[in-house]
């Protein structure tokens, strides 16, 4: 895993110091090497976290006779297939890295090679003879890359701050990036929270050249027809599902020159990652976990159980809502978005955690709940849409209290309270019937911003990405369409964004999720809904697919969300000092993006309260100010607190086909 | 449709179902199942219980529902 970036400029050669700026800011991404090219039109630059071929991986690299060029951050697991495929084709290799294949790949196939490759990955290829630039990023959005687009070329990065390097990119935040963060949690690749800044959508590459800027899909998340799907038979599907799985976490164990652990949740998708390794590999396994000092979020009896289990080497961090504030400042700079959760604080502590250890890579659960349907969401919507179709049946009406069993405040306990919230806007031809209680919860946010800001959001029009779900969606099934809105706004912008790349990064870490493998995604895709959600029973195929390695009292835990405590974090008596700067009427004022006296209204019923036991929306309220603030003191606020370069080392590799002179050699 | 695949169905959700205790809301979960996986559209009498919990009724039902009486 690595940090990379770039300048492509057809009004004269790069600046190199420009790009060893952009270099230096990606050095958490990539503490092991850095390297640069440059030739008259374009310069890539890479900070190198080494995980495969670690003596001969350094970047960028190139092809035989130096004319392809790539910098890339990721892994491509199937790369030692690829690889004898095109020794089988001519192709010379130099090293043992999967970088390698990359170019060779794209000099066999061009841009066919994407869909050839099986893995997480953000590449930036350029090509000296046509001085074309692409630009490619995963299918799913595991890894970043933003991008500005200027006149005369484009600057790249795997993270916006890099791109901030250059002084003179304006510093602003995007109305309609916030206005999509305070609905969907997230901006919807390409919009980012930055103006002018833009993240190439998953699944996706992008060309630059003399013609100009242009991208296409290479994969689309999709789903066959309701009633149409090939494989109906719940034994062969589970006997398929475990048998992907299985091949995608070996793939992810396996390939690597450097030891791999594996987080333990409590829940079920760890629990299947880690004893499929702990069966199928030969190698000791390091399990690592996040626990609570509040009892409320705790699992760390089913994390020792799960461990006891597989007798693996277990170590945890406990945290209080004390550690949450002190990390929030550095959670939000790698972030680099308003976040409505506290959750990513105590996974950044998690990654310290693992780094401290030694471990360079660990396997995660990520991507089980979207791709098998294991969240709430899909739950609510399947009740939703039985109440919709008889919105007066009083027994109907009643299905909203099978939700959230383990909550205390849950639907079977405020029955009243659940049909208001799960009853509004029962529309069974809405294709979004599953995500509008979230969508419009989270939407009152807005409420809170400075006019001037909700202004500008009324210019730009409201984006909505329902409106891009590709046409044929309307014959898939509910849970398909509920699934695509999940994987296009919040798995990709929030949960392997800041829950899972930054906050894995921000401490060297590479997370591999073998939920996410291509086979496994396209196999679950295309199974009938109800082998996925069985009812109202989730991830019901996954669990019989792996019923006898994963204990039953985790097997039939009722699903509970990864939550930490918010509000409640930063109310807390010796809360530190940057929290009242930042929150204080005049940072408000300043910042431009929220009401000050909403805000000072806001902060008194938290002091007030000590954060307990404020409303969900309170929660989400007092977060996404809070991040809002810390995002414009780092980012827009021009005497901000400043960007956190790294010293760049010597770097490994050093290529400048450009002199003195400015001319080419 | 025929009555073995519902059977098949029932079976599979009673070793998968947890019953929380009240029948009448046990009554709506399998009616969720029921008019998911069959397409079938159930009236309120006939989200019962003492009708649901017994399978060759509920089989007879899904059936009937869809048209294959």
């Amino acid at each position: 895993m690595c940090g990379i970036c770039g300048i492509v400029s057809y009004a004269g050669p790069p600046d190199l110091a420009l790009l060893r700026r952009m270099t230096g800011l990606l050095v958490h991404r990539g503490p092991d090497g850095n390297g640069y090219y440059r030739d008259r039109r374009a310069a890539l630059g890479h900070t190198r976290l080494a995980i495969i071929d670690t003596p001969g991986g350094a970047q960028p690299l190139c092809n035989e006779d130096g004319t392809v060029w790539v910098t890339f951050n990721g892994e491509i697991f199937n790369y030692v297939e690829l690889r004898e495929e095109l020794r089988h084709r001519g192709h010379v290799f130099c090293t043992a890295s999967d970088t390698e294949v990359i170019v060779h790949a794209w000099e066999e196939w061009g841009e066919a090679s994407f869909s050839r490759f099986n893995g997480q990955w953000a590449i930036a290829l350029w090509d000296r003879h046509t001085e074309r630039l692409v630009l490619s990023r995963d299918r799913l959005g595991v890894r970043p890359l933003f991008y500005l687009r200027r006149p005369a070329g484009l600057l790249f990065a795997s993270e916006a701050k890099s791109i901030f390097a250059d002084q003179s990119v304006e510093r602003a935040f995007d109305p309609a990036g916030l206005d999509q963060t305070f609905t969907y949690w997230s901006p919807v690749a390409p919009r980012t929270v930055f103006r002018g800044i833009e993240q190439l959508e998953p699944g996706h590459y992008a060309v630059l050249d003399r013609d100009g800027f242009r991208k296409a899909p290479y994969w689309r998340i999709t789903f066959p027809e309701q009633g149409s799907e090939p494989m109906q038979d719940i034994q062969e599907n589970t006997r398929a599902l475990r048998e992907r799985i299985v091949e995608a976490a070996r793939l992810r164990f396996l390939r690597s020159d450097v030891p791999v652990g594996a987080y333990l949740s409590g829940g079920l998708d760890s629990s299947v990652t880690a004893s499929v390794i702990a069966r199928y590999t030969h190698a000791p396994l390091h399990t690592f976990s996040l626990r609570f000092s509040d009892s409320e979020f705790d699992e760390g009896l089913y994390q020792k159980k799960m461990s006891a289990v597989l007798g693996t080497e277990h170590q945890d961090v406990m945290v209080s809502p004390a550690d949450i504030a002190a990390v929030f400042p550095e959670v939000i700079w790698h972030a680099e978005i308003p976040i409505l959760r506290a959750a990513p604080a105590p996974l950044f502590l998690l990654s310290k955690l693992v780094r401290g250890n030694g471990y360079k890579v660990v396997v995660t659960g990520e991507g089980a709940d979207e791709v098998l349907a294991g969240y709430d969401i899909f739950r609510e919507a399947r009740v939703r849409l039985f109440w919709s179709r008889d919105p007066g049946s009083a027994k109907r009406t009643r299905a909203a209290e099978l939700l959230y069993p383990w909550m205390a405040r849950s639907p079977g306990r405020m029955p009243a309270f659940a049909r208001s919230f799960f009853g509004r806007r029962l529309d069974p031809a809405d294709p979004a019937l599953s995500h509008r209680p979230r969508w419009d919860s989270t939407s009152v946010l807005k409420s809170m911003l400075a006019r001037a800001l909700q202004d500008e959001i009324d210019r730009a029009g409201a984006e909505d990405v329902v409106a891009a779900m590709p046409p044929e969606s309307k014959d898939w099934d509910p849970l398909s369409q509920a699934q695509w809105l999940e994987m296009t706004t919040l798995l990709a912008g929030y949960i392997l964004a800041s829950q899972g790349d930054r906050m894995l990064m921000a401490h060297s870490v590479e997370g591999r999720f073998p939920f996410l493998d291509r086979d496994v995604v396209d196999f679950a895709n295309a199974l009938p809904a109800r082998h996925k959600l069985f009812g109202l029973e989730e991830k019901h195929l996954l669990k019989h697919a792996f019923a006898d390695l994963v204990p039953d009292d985790i097997l039939h835990r009722p699903k509970q969300p990864y939550r930490a405590p918010d509000a409640a974090s930063f109310f807390v008596a010796d809360r530190p000092a940057w929290f009242d700067e930042v929150m204080s009427e005049q940072a408000i004022a300043t910042a431009g993006v929220f009401e000050p006296s909403v805000v000072a209204g806001l902060l008194a019923k938290g002091r007030r309260t000590g954060g307990e036991n404020m409303s969900n929306t309170d929660n989400m309220r007092v977060l996404a100010v809070v991040s809002t603030q810390l995002m414009y003191e780092y980012f827009i606020a021009t005497s901000g607190r400043g960007a956190q370069e790294r010293a760049l080392p010597d770097p490994c590799v050093a290529v400048d086909l450009v002199t003195d002179d400015g001319s080419v050699p | 449709m025929n009555q073995d695949i519902v059977e098949q169905v029932l079976r599979d959700y009673d070793a998968s179902c947890r019953p929380d205790g009240d029948p009448e809301l046990e009554a709506v979960r399998l009616a969720i199942l029921l008019e998911d996986v069959f397409g079938v559209v159930l009236s309120d009498a006939e989200i019962e219980p003492a009708l649901l919990a017994d399978a060759a009724a509920v089989a007879a039902l899904v059936v009937r529902l869809r048209g294959g009486a």
